[in-house]
């Protein structure tokens, strides 16, 4: 496999580590090689390479030119707040600081191309130079002329230079309606699941055999790969539940060799984690503890999204429970919900024919305040007196995101609301003050 | 989420008096407002020192409360710097991702601001100094988000280092801030390894804590104040960047959460929460806080201040409705302890024993007078024969030798109330179905209400320990014998002692005893909550007629004996306060100016001072009877008067001929002259202005179904 | 030029491949400019003619050339200058300033630059002018000073010239037009441009200062000539160092276009576009795999090299999504056809996928719900779904509106690559009651 990575212009056994470095990647990094071509070859003035997360464009990049000690600039779109970072980035790992230092504050495109040109004329390019744009997508939102001139670099600064975007979106999405200086595309596929083993395995824990940590791997794919093939979570998934894997094996019951056993044992967990998987289900000892001492039920090894409950004042309870009725029910039905005595309301005109898709799946409704407080008043047990608390707690709902408020902060009178919490929430905090929820809901009936 | 802040910070941070307090010359601020002028000075004082008392002591408890969260924290913080430097095999595989703490908080937002400071305090003085604390509400967009941190990591180390460094930090700080565009962790991370490697030239840190210094890399530690309120795009965008210089820069997060875990995962796309490493921790939930604080303050015979059943009321559920707010909850404790201290003269008794003494014997003719008024002591003087009466009517140095007594026995009944009440919640709170309440404090305040043993309740708790099971209940007196050792009550403990020996004798002699009663209680036992009331009410009854049947046993004679001094106990100790003569001095029991402060109704404040503009206007000449409004008062009282007479909708040209009448009459240009109630454009002016103001208020609101019409928005007293 | 000496020697034959690589990597990279533009000889001329008489007889002009991109607009002008350039008192007397639109992003910015590339900042200095046409009247006055009388001609080439147009109140063309009218400094102002409708961009007083020039390189260009661009670009020149090397190569390039099943992938190229561009990267990508072991271009390469260019970008990422995602996709496509391309969101499609859940048997799929909010997620970052409205950050993310940016074919096909797609899935998206 190391015979892969063939380009005259380098030493071999350079190539032979990066291939080694870059395993089930040759194929991508021997294509780009030849694209990149000798060193004082020219490239291409620039390449897009898209892919899923995780699929090695950055990695195979990075090695590459570090390996090749090739001069080269890596920019994340994300850590550019402004163009300028990224000039300057770029400058200073091509030229060194006092070339960043030339830029005058706030430079635009053209003080950036200046600057370079100057320093290109004073070192020319003995090799070919490379910038490196991650999360390219990003420079769709920068100034609009910045990615054309970008793809056009190498023409407008007349240097031996690359632009290489690296992003998880597809090109089409980043063409300017003009249209600009197309670049080479090159599509970085996902791991294939004997790949994924073949990564996977190589990190293997130091007191155990390389097998034995790729028999795991084995059974781990077997159940993840259906559901989830991100290395990255893989990984992640590898490492959170190897110890369980080696329990048995701590305890001395199985040998290494006896696969069968360690897969019984590991294998309910592991299909109880693919419920969660993707959600960093991680929970620390002393939580779990806390957890206990607060509700008595059985603390089994539960993630963030089981827990859910949230320990609310008691009004706030019912305010909560009356916003979501607000946004969930439609308002003319409100009379029928919280009317002691609603005269006589005919079902059939009161259950609206045309209706057919539920308010649940459409989401809630805004809702304005008044409306909110007089189901409050209508649903709460005790009679309450409009005090300034009940008005504070409105809005620490809002500050907690279970509320949402939909019109504008300072529009002070008539504020609407919405209510964002799921169904089970609501329905848990009302069993906590035997309000039976679902008896008021319209899409119950 | 502005908007909260501030309705929290002008509603519920406020009791008025308390800002007197800070001000400049409290003291004279305090005898301005306080009656009984002559003692002021003195319970100026008292009130100071017991309020220290209490501040001190509740900031101890926070701190130890929190001990135990905070320490997992810091050790978690340390942990991921430690692992980041040797390899095991599990922080490799993690070594990508930014260790970060999930602290769940509770919804009792105002506290939360304590904790995050004694957190980043433990942080900067144990972990490392280098601890930056952000806010929602400051980093609207990255850049500022950028700016906060570094500006938070550098000032705390340009505060920590000596001098000679703090220049040069200076210099690199403002020429990095001045750019602001260049707040980027580059800078950050340049700035880290910098000031990493001087401690090898030994240059600085003899400022530092050692475990500092002796490690080499000090994690940087980022606190995301509240999580909820972030804007997420911002938050992504941050954790991308700082997972590019995790390598490089050993970083850690700690989340503070508001509401539930699952908020990590509304907020972050898994491509972010990929890139954290997530622990979580539960700080202790309010209502156990407040428990504690409970135990420490209010149930302890060492704070002489007292607060009556009523006031209890109002500031429980203020807690428990409105807010789960403990600091809040202290606070409502401070202004009920100014309130009583300005208002009750007598509050000068209201102190350590000693000093009450002396205070009592220092009594002025006018406080005596005092002390005669207080119906506790008109109570207690009925009580007393004839002579004895007008002797204490008559005598002041007879009253103050009295009050001295009294005095005694009311510090007595304090020091007996709460373990008694203590030994009581032991022996009830495992009860089923909780007859006498879960929380000593709802047990503390029926008997500050009425004689405990005369409630229902009471009785069947009784019933329900009269058929306990031995060991059970052994285990129980037990309790309560340490409750009592605690204290110095010794005779009673004698006596719960010989008893609980003769169980044990018991024990050693009869274990042939059929008790059925454990297979009575049992199933007692484990109908807890399941079972309602009623059927259990049922079962209890039976087994006391099969009880009657048969004999008692020597267990059951023994128990029937300890409960009859349980219950002798409770008679004569937990009567409610109400009964001791002089209790007005320590028990503070005006509800109302409480729950007008702690939980304010604007609107009907804004009503009365409309209906009754003298009370704001100190002005007594718009003092009238009920009812109607004096015709002099403001233009929009008076508009706002005539509006209550008006229906549903009200006719704008009625209105202003009525307001036109009531104002001429005020001028007092007769009645019977033509000019009389003519609207000329001063007075429409004036009206226009009171009705628009009226509209601001949201009494009323114009409306389309009739021309020339306003709706009327309020309705009866609301 | 050592080249020319060692004519016809033999050279090993990887120094002959990096000889090759080294000649036709500039020349895709329009470094290497050829002898003459293919099949522009008319606006060759046209041009050359022009600025000509600006640099020589001291005659202002204005043109614009206007073509797609990559017909070879700005290779034409280069040629041209480049002619220009070979007459000495041209190169003396002729003054260059180069402008781009992309890097001039406004008239003060596009002042600077030409201020510096007539170097005349010291001139300058730190003088403060009324208005731009000042200021620029003072550059070209400035360019008068010295022994001459009349002053040199000055050509500005405005690259991206449409976004000139988009600059406040177009003061720059104003000017420059402006001058050009006026028999006072001799210049010329060439404007590039992939715009058509160029002119309809300028406002009217300078659309009235422009000599309406303008030099289409509309490419009408038939297959046959095209196939004869591929090899010209393709052949070694004569002065290539190995004669005979230079001989094998041209020829195989010859064979190469002879071939049939390359000559059907070329056709369809040229049906999609005729431009340099995209041919250049279709060679590069042949060139790229022309190694010592294979010093020649086979068809193979160019078949897959075309297959790289032209494959389904959208495909290629939808075969990379776990099977949850699919699913996802799956249920909004369905959805697509029952309410006739409607906007959906995320419980929606929950919802439709519940049911295909429910009459399957197996509960392979069934996720919590924040596990398909992070795969519905997922997709939003990839834009394979779009938001319906932008300001929806008030609603919450399961109930925002959203659209498939993906059609039934492409779905269908990444069905089929799919590696390891379960065959209920596939029956489920071949139909919605599967």
């Amino acid at each position: 496999m190391a015979g892969l990575l063939q380009q005259p212009g380098y030493e071999e056994e350079r190539l032979q580590r990066i291939s080694e470095l870059l395993p089930c990647r040759e194929v991508q990094a021997g294509l780009l090689l030849s694209l990149m071509g000798q060193p004082q070859q020219y490239c291409y003035p620039s390449i897009f390479i898209f892919g899923h997360r995780s699929s090695g464009k950055s990695h195979v990049l990075n090695v590459l030119l570090k390996e090749l000690e090739l001069p080269h600039a890596t920019v994340s779109c994300v850590e550019c707040v402004s163009a300028t970072l990224l000039f300057e980035e770029v400058l200073l790992s091509f030229f060194g600081s006092d070339a960043a230092s030339l830029l005058p504050r706030s430079p635009s495109l053209s003080d950036f191309v200046r600057v370079y040109r100057l320093h290109r004329s004073q070192f020319p390019a003995k090799q070919t130079r490379y910038v490196i744009m991650e999360k390219a997508e990003l420079l769709r939102d920068a100034e609009a002329n910045l990615l054309p001139a970008l793809l056009r670099f190498q023409e407008l600064v007349e240097d031996n230079v690359a632009v290489i975007l690296l992003s998880e979106i597809v090109w089409d999405t980043f063409r300017p309606n003009t249209g600009c200086f197309e670049p080479l595309l090159l599509h970085f596929p996902d791991y294939s699941k004997g790949e994924l083993q073949q990564i996977l395995s190589r990190d293997r824990h130091p007191s155990y055999s390389a097998e034995f940590y790729s028999s795991y791997i084995n059974i781990l794919l077997g159940v993840f790969y259906s559901v989830c093939r991100d290395l990255r979570e893989l990984r992640h998934l590898a490492a959170l539940n190897f110890p369980k894997f080696c329990e048995p094996l701590e305890a001395g019951k199985v040998k290494e060799t006896d696969t069968h056993k360690l897969w019984k044992n590991i294998e309910p967990h592991l299909k109880k984690a693919m419920q969660t998987v993707y959600l960093r289900e991680v929970s620390s000892l002393q939580w779990e503890q806390m957890q206990q001492v607060e509700e008595h039920e059985a603390g089994a090894l539960r993630g963030l999204s089981a827990h859910t409950h949230v320990e609310l004042p008691y009004y706030s309870k019912f305010l909560l429970i009356a916003a979501y009725l607000a946004s969930y029910n439609p308002a003319r039905t409100d009379k029928r919900f919280f009317l002691k005595h609603h005269g006589k309301i005919k079902k059939t005109n009161f259950l609206k024919k045309n209706e057919k898709t539920s308010n649940h799946l459409l989401g809630p409704k805004p809702f304005p305040l008044d409306r909110l407080l007089a189901i409050f008043y209508s649903v709460v047990d005790s009679r309450v007196a409009p005090t300034a608390s009940i008005f504070s707690q409105i809005s620490s709902l809002v500050t907690l995101q279970l509320l949402v408020q939909v019109s504008h902060d300072d529009q002070l009178d008539a504020p609407k609301y919405k209510c964002a919490v799921s169904l089970d929430f609501i329905t848990a905090v009302s069993r906590t003050v035997n309000f039976e929820i679902v008896k008021y809901l319209y899409d119950f009936l | 989420m502005s908007t909260s802040s501030l309705s929290k910070g002008c509603f519920v941070f406020k009791p008025s008096p308390k800002k007197r307090k800070k001000a400049l010359g409290l003291e004279s601020y305090f005898i301005r407002v306080c009656e009984g002028a002559e003692s002021s000075q003195l319970r100026f004082k008292l009130c100071q020192d017991l309020w220290d008392k209490i501040k001190t002591e509740t900031e101890v408890l926070q701190d130890e409360l929190n001990r135990t969260v905070l320490d997992s924290l810091l050790e978690f913080i340390r942990k991921c710097s430690s692992t980041r430097q040797h390899d095991a095999w599990a922080s490799q595989m993690r070594a990508s991702e930014i260790p970060t703490a999930a602290l769940m908080l509770g919804v009792n937002v105002p506290d939360h601001d304590m904790t995050f400071q004694s957190l980043s305090e433990l942080l900067r003085q144990s972990v490392t100094p280098l601890v930056a604390s952000i806010q929602a509400k400051e980093c609207g967009a990255l850049k500022q988000l950028m700016k906060k941190v570094l500006e938070g990591l550098m000032d705390t180390e340009v505060d920590d280092d000596s001098d000679d460094d703090e220049e040069e930090e200076e210099g690199r700080e403002q020429s990095q801030l001045r750019r602001s565009m260049h707040c980027s962790l580059a800078t950050l991370c340049d700035w880290y390894m910098s000031k990493t490697k001087k401690p090898c030239g030994g240059t600085l840190g003899k400022k530092r804590s050692s475990s500092v210094i002796n490690e080499r890399q000090p994690p940087v530690v980022i606190i995301f104040k509240d999580l909820e309120a972030f804007n997420p795009r911002v938050l992504q965008d941050f954790i991308l960047i700082c997972s590019r210089y995790i390598q490089r820069l050993p970083l850690a997060f700690i989340f503070g959460i508001a509401t539930s875990p699952s908020t990590i995962q509304r907020v972050l796309p898994h491509s972010v929460s990929s890139l954290l490493c997530i622990e979580l921790f539960q700080s202790l939930s309010c209502t156990r806080h407040l428990t504690t604080v409970f135990d420490k303050l209010i149930l302890t015979p060492s704070f002489p201040f007292k607060l009556n059943g009523r006031v209890m009321q109002v500031l429980m559920s203020v807690f428990l409705y409105h807010d789960f707010s403990v600091r809040n909850f202290i606070k409502g404790l401070q202004l009920a302890l100014l309130e009583h201290f300005a208002s009750q003269p007598l509050s000068v008794l209201c102190c350590g024993k000693e000093e009450a003494l002396r205070n009592g014997a220092r009594l002025g003719p006018g406080d005596l007078e005092r002390v005669r008024q207080l119906p506790s002591f008109g109570r207690y003087v009925e009580k007393q024969e004839a002579q004895e009466q007008d002797e204490l009517m008559i005598d002041d140095n007879y009253l103050k030798d009295l009050c001295q007594k009294l005095i005694k026995d009311l510090h007595k009944y304090h020091k007996c109330y709460y373990p008694i009440l203590r030994c009581l919640h032991t022996l009830t709170s495992s009860l089923p179905r909780y007859p006498l309440g879960k929380q000593i404090r709802e047990l503390h305040l029926i008997c500050l209400e009425r004689n405990v043993w005369e409630t229902e309740d009471y009785q069947s708790a009784m019933k329900l320990l009269k058929m306990m099971a031995k060991d059970e209940l052994i285990l129980l007196l037990q309790r309560c014998a340490e409750i009592l050792q605690t204290v110095k009550m010794k005779n009673d403990l004698v006596r719960l002692e010989e008893l609980l020996s003769r169980f044990k004798q018991l024990d050693a002699a009869a274990e042939t005893v059929p008790n059925v009663e454990e297979n009575l209680i049992s199933p007692a036992k484990n109908l807890q909550k399941k079972t309602d009331l009623f059927q259990l009410q049922k079962t209890l009854l039976e087994m006391n007629e099969s009880r009657r049947s048969k004999k008692l046993t020597p267990f059951q004679a023994l128990r029937n004996e300890a409960l009859e001094l349980i219950d002798s106990l409770v008679k004569s100790y937990l009567s409610p306060p109400e009964s001791k003569p002089l209790y007005e001095a320590c028990y503070y029991s005006s509800s109302a100016a409480v729950r007008r402060h702690l939980n304010a109704t604007p609107r009907t404040s804004i009503q009365a001072a409309l209906s009754s503009p003298h009370l704001y206007l100190q002005n007594d000449s718009l003092k009238t009877e009920d009812g109607t409004v004096s015709n002099a008062a403001p233009d929009i009282c008076i508009a706002y008067k005539l509006h209550l007479e008006g229906g549903r909708l009200i006719n704008l040209c009625d209105w202003l001929e009525a307001y036109a009448t009531v104002v001429s009459a005020a001028e007092g240009n007769d009645p019977n002259s033509d000019s009389f109630g003519k609207v000329d454009e001063v007075k429409h002016a004036h009206f226009i202005r009171a009705v628009s103001e009226l509209e601001f208020l949201g009494f009323i609101k114009t409306t389309r179904q009739k021309t020339d019409h306003v709706a009327r928005l309020t309705w009866g007293g609301c | 030029m050592s080249k020319r000496k060692l004519k016809n020697a033999h050279l090993p034959i990887g120094e002959c491949v990096s000889q090759v690589h080294q000649i036709l990597r500039e020349r895709f990279c329009r470094h290497q400019l050829p002898e003459r533009p293919a099949g522009l000889e008319a606006q060759h001329k046209h041009l050359e003619e022009l600025l000509k008489r600006t640099a020589v007889h001291g005659e202002s002009n204005s043109v614009l050339i206007v073509g797609p991109r990559g017909a070879g607009k700005t290779t034409l002008l280069r040629c041209v200058l480049r002619e220009l350039s070979k007459e000495t008192e041209v190169q003396k007397n002729l003054l260059q300033v180069h402008l781009n639109g992309l890097l001039q992003t406004d008239d003060r910015v596009a002042l600077k630059e030409i201020t510096r590339q007539l170097h005349l900042e010291n001139v300058v200095g730190d003088k403060v002018f009324g208005s731009f046409a000042e200021n620029l009247a003072f550059l070209l006055e400035a360019l008068k000073k010295g022994d001459r009388s009349s002053s040199r001609p000055v050509l500005f080439v405005l690259d991206e010239f449409d976004l000139f147009a988009h600059h406040k109140n177009q003061t720059l063309l104003y000017n420059l037009f402006d001058v050009s009218q006026a028999a006072q400094t001799p210049i010329a102002v060439v404007g590039i441009s992939c715009r058509l409708d160029v002119l309809e961009l300028l406002e009217k007083r300078v659309k009235s200062r422009f000599s309406h020039r303008q030099i289409h390189l509309l490419s009408s260009l038939t297959f046959p000539q095209y196939l004869d661009r591929v090899r010209a670009q393709l052949r070694l020149p004569d002065d290539f160092p190995d004669g005979s090397f230079a001989e094998e190569w041209n020829a195989s390039v010859k064979s190469l276009c002879e071939d049939g099943s390359v000559d059907e992938v070329l056709r369809r190229h040229f049906h999609s576009s005729t431009d340099f561009r995209s041919m250049h990267a279709l060679l590069m990508l042949c060139l790229s795999r022309v190694s010592v072991a294979k010093p020649a271009i086979r068809p193979a390469d160019l078949l897959d090299a075309s297959r790289l260019c032209s494959a389904d970008t959208k495909v290629n990422m939808l075969r990379g999504l776990s099977v949850l995602e699919l699913c996802l996709i799956i249920a909004m496509k369905h959805l697509n056809d029952v309410y006739r391309g409607e906007p959906f969101n995320l419980q929606m499609v929950h919802n439709e996928f519940k049911k295909f859940l429910q009459r399957k048997s197996n509960s392979m799929y069934n996720f919590e719900h924040p596990v398909v909010m992070k795969a519905f997620e997922h997709l939003q970052q990839l834009e394979l779904i779009r938001p319906v409205d932008g300001s929806s950050a008030k609603t919450q993310r399961e109930y925002q509106l959203m659209r498939l940016m993906l059609d039934h074919s492409q779905i269908m096909e990444a069905l089929q690559k799919y590696p390891q797609c379960p065959t209920d899935i596939k029956q489920w998206a071949a139909s919605a009651f599967a």
